[in-house]
């Protein structure tokens, strides 16, 4: 189930915060683990024993790392947590991707695996893990309830397309949280923002990314409008999703961290990776870099770990040669940037370092984005108009078409509008009209999800 | 408005919206179908664990929300609006309007599926049509009248294609015998009663004699049978037929757009011919009337009413008895033809004691001869840009 669904807007959200309000606070734990459960069951039936599973292992291990903390047995019992969960994670995610590879290069061709890729695998299994090595690390205290640890991995607003919440963040709330107006009313502003950043800027650019897939009419006018496009779709729908979550989370109590943060007006490229997809940044520094010895090793074994960090996080975001491209070039870029191009970047102008970011950032949605590497050297050549012409009656008509979306996006993914809402001038105006702008957008984005427009789900090989 | 009013306003009206929506979905009474979209609507799924374990009852479930979901017109309009007005995108789902009318983008031209197209219609007169006078034409889809920068099919590049393939098939060209006011706002086909140029100039280019205007023709309201007079609500007559509104049409793209338009005015031309004419439908093995009142009555596509519709091969036969004088040739006439032959197809009954049509998308062509019986017919190819531009012959 996706949050912009009629399903998920006007059927279980509005039961489960029925009756999750009317229950004592002893059984909201229970009724938001149902509601999870029954959540991820609508999209994904029979992954949802999986996840069970998955649930009860973390739960056991998590029990025996604690009972045996400060023995070798509290390692040995991590290690077989953590190699039965990215056993799994490689087991439905990449098991096919490794063999297509293995088949290359051997006679006798291994057989593909018929398996799905279980929705929300990539997240809760990160959650799992962090879990697991906090708590072998003293950093988290040991869950003994299993249902409210099953609650705290299955928990329906970031399950299946994050932020991929640490046990450590909402540990306390678990327990003990604040339901208030003020709390749930914020939630409300995150969760219809959220929606209409997906609803109503995401999905219309994807429309637009979709045409120019399915068109024979090339320009470079066309590239650079797909490129954009592009750029803005990914942000708008990935933030989207997040602004949802963090919405939802406030409304049933919770208080996760923020998850972006402006990135496209970063100024470098480490600077956008602190802006970015926060919460798996901050979980790869944790649990994969700091442990490989950081910065705080020679030259060329922190190159190695950066590269073996970037290469994981491209791998993450699916199982294709695309992603693990896309990582090591924002790993490539940040040993560079820290090498030597972060001082020359302090004393440019900040509008080149800008351009720069977002020419980085744009060609790596391109790699990102891409179905094969034909594709991606064709819309990454485009833009330098090879072998095309420079405008072409389709993209004149789609850039006026798209033009005013464009725009709105391009400010909306900068701090103006907020900026703006919050000056003195117009405070007073922009704050009695926000209630009424809100519910306008609840409106506008359910005319769109039922009109059935464009509507993807971008995290299916997350 | 302080923070704790305006909290308790954005909470309530939240809250509110979505219950208010959800209690009314479960209220309402579902659908059949949408008359506005011309389709089924989704129904509740079935559930069944087959269903519930492959997904496929989440999957239907979802689509039946939205199917169903109360006052959906009207939050299709509401997108609509906010997509041409606030977006001032150019198009809605593809579809646009202007100055009234409705318009869908099709574009651009595809030169593959043209020249398979063509290489059908060649096909098709080298196997049955050696011995017969052939002739083609291609109609323009609204679209290319329209003076602006919204993209469109090159027709010019199309008869070039279609030139190239088939040059011994007389092309006759009705570009210029058409315009804007001649298709209806709402829909993609014609208007029958603004065809009068058109069939002027096949009737030239043709060299058949009559032309529609010149026809000496007794009709008036009495030749009308009582059965359709009392349907329908005569107003004019016009030249040699008598013109007779059927009343409101919102064509296919209304519902498409999902914005309130004026509907158009169906109109059908009567004569004797046409009414004392018979159609056979082969596939159905029923006899009809030219017009099909009761599928006007009960068709969600009202356009349905000029020759019921969609078929792959029917006959129109002009009754020998009662016929009058001009229609008394016994040439017949091959029509290959799409839904735009439907309505045109009746107004060159005075020139044929009978015409056949024949719909390539639906028949295949390897088996023609099995249901006509190819003599020295006149033939004519006549089928829309749009159809040209897709490759759907069989």
């Amino acid at each position: 189930m996706v949050f912009s669904s009629i399903t998920f807007l006007f059927y279980f959200l509005p039961i489960t915060l029925a009756i999750y309000y009317m229950v004592p606070n002893k059984f909201k734990n229970f009724v938001l683990l149902l509601a999870s459960f029954v959540f991820y069951f609508f999209g994904e039936p029979t992954y949802v024993l999986l996840m069970a599973s998955s649930i009860v292992i973390t739960y056991i291990f998590g029990r025996l790392i604690d009972k045996y903390q400060g023995t070798k047995y509290s390692k040995i019992f991590l290690i077989v947590s953590l190699i039965i969960s990215v056993g799994l994670l490689v087991y439905f995610k990449y098991a096919n991707f490794l063999i297509e590879n293995i088949n290359l290069w051997v006679k006798n061709k291994i057989d593909f695996i018929y398996v799905a890729l279980p929705i929300g695998i990539s997240f809760y299994t990160f959650q799992m893990i962090s879990y697991l090595v906090d708590v072998y690390r003293k950093e988290a205290k040991v869950q003994k309830n299993i249902l409210k640890l099953a609650m705290y991995i299955s928990l329906f607003p970031q399950l299946i397309a994050g932020p991929i919440v640490r046990y450590t963040t909402i540990d306390g709330q678990i327990d003990e949280r604040t339901h208030t107006m003020q709390k749930f009313a914020l939630g409300v502003r995150r969760f219809i923002i959220g929606l209409s950043k997906k609803v109503l800027i995401a999905n219309v650019l994807g429309e637009l990314v979709n045409t120019f897939s399915a068109s024979q009419e090339m320009s470079t006018l066309y590239y650079w409008l797909y490129a954009i496009a592009t750029m803005l779709q990914i942000y708008f729908d990935f933030s989207g999703y997040s602004d949802m979550a963090i919405g939802l989370g406030k409304m049933f109590g919770f208080d996760f961290l923020e998850n972006f943060n402006y990135p496209y007006i970063a100024k470098s490229i480490t600077d956008f990776w602190r802006r970015w997809h926060i919460s798996l940044s901050s979980w790869f520094r944790d649990y994969i870099y700091i442990p490989l010895g950081g910065n705080r090793t020679s030259k060329l074994k922190w190159i190695r770990n950066i590269l073996i960090v970037w290469f994981l996080t491209g791998l993450w975001h699916g199982a294709a040669w695309n992603f693990i491209i896309w990582g090591l070039y924002f790993g490539i870029l940040l040993i560079i940037e820290k090498l030597f191009l972060q001082k020359i970047l302090d004393r440019v102008p900040k509008v080149i370092s800008h351009i720069y970011t977002l020419l980085i950032v744009m060609i790596s949605f391109i790699i990102f984005s891409g179905e094969s590497t034909k594709e991606i050297l064709q819309n990454i050549g485009g833009l330098v108009g090879i072998g095309n012409p420079l405008v072409s009656p389709e993209s004149i008509y789609y850039l006026k078409s798209y033009f005013i979306v464009i725009i709105i996006a391009i400010v909306s993914a900068t701090p103006l509008l907020k900026n703006i809402a919050n000056s003195k001038k117009i405070e007073k105006v922009a704050r009695t009209l926000e209630p009424l702008f809100l519910l306008v957008l609840l409106v506008v984005c359910t005319s769109y999800i039922v009109d059935g427009s464009f509507n993807p789900f971008l995290y299916f090989r997350f | 408005m302080s923070e704790k009013t305006r909290n308790k306003i954005i909470v309530i009206g939240f809250v509110s919206i979505l219950f208010i929506f959800f209690i009314a979905n479960i209220v309402k009474k579902d659908e059949q179908i949408s008359l506005t979209e011309r389709r089924k609507l989704a129904q509740f799924p079935t559930i069944t664990f087959k269903n519930i374990s492959s997904g496929k009852a989440s999957e239907d479930f979802d689509k039946y929300t939205v199917d169903q979901f109360i006052f959906r017109d009207s939050f299709r309009s509401i997108k609509s609006f906010w997509s041409k007005n606030l977006y001032r995108q150019k198009d809605n789902n593809g579809l646009f309007l202007k100055d009234g009318s409705i318009y869908k983008i099709e574009y651009p031209l595809n030169k593959e599926n043209v020249k398979s197209s063509a290489e059908k219609i060649k096909s098709v007169c080298d196997k049955y049509l050696k011995n017969n006078n052939v002739y083609y034409s291609i109609i323009p889809d609204k679209n290319y009248y329209l003076q602006s920068d919204y993209l469109k099919i090159d027709v010019n590049e199309m008869q070039e294609i279609m030139r190239e393939i088939i040059p011994n098939v007389n092309y006759i060209d009705i570009t210029k015998d058409l315009n804007l006011e001649d298709y209806y706002r709402t829909d993609l086909h014609w208007k029958q009663e603004n065809l009068e140029n058109v069939i002027n100039t096949i009737n030239d280019e043709m060299n058949i004699e009559s032309k529609i205007n010149t026809i000496k023709n007794e009709m008036n309201s009495e030749n009308i049978t009582n059965t359709i007079k009392s349907k329908m609500n005569l107003k004019e007559a016009v030249n040699d037929y008598e013109i007779v509104n059927l009343g409101d049409f919102y064509g296919a793209y209304y519902g498409q757009l999902g914005m309130k338009v004026e509907p158009d005015t169906i109109n059908i031309l009567i004569n004797d011919t046409i009414q004392n004419s018979i159609v056979n439908n082969y596939e159905k093995n029923s006899t009809q009337k030219v017009y099909d009142i009761e599928k006007w009555k009960s068709s969600s596509d009202k356009y349905d009413v000029y020759l019921s519709g969609a078929t792959p091969i029917i006959e129109i036969e002009t009754n020998k008895e009662i016929e009058n004088e001009n229609s008394s040739s016994n040439k017949e006439l091959i029509l290959f033809r799409d839904s735009f032959g439907s309505s045109i197809a009746p107004l060159l009954l005075d020139n044929y004691s009978k015409i056949t049509l024949i719909d390539l998308r639906y028949v295949s062509s390897k088996i023609l001869d099995n249901y006509v019986d190819f003599k020295n017919q006149d033939v004519l190819f006549l089928y829309s840009a749009l159809i040209l531009n897709q490759n759907v012959f069989k």
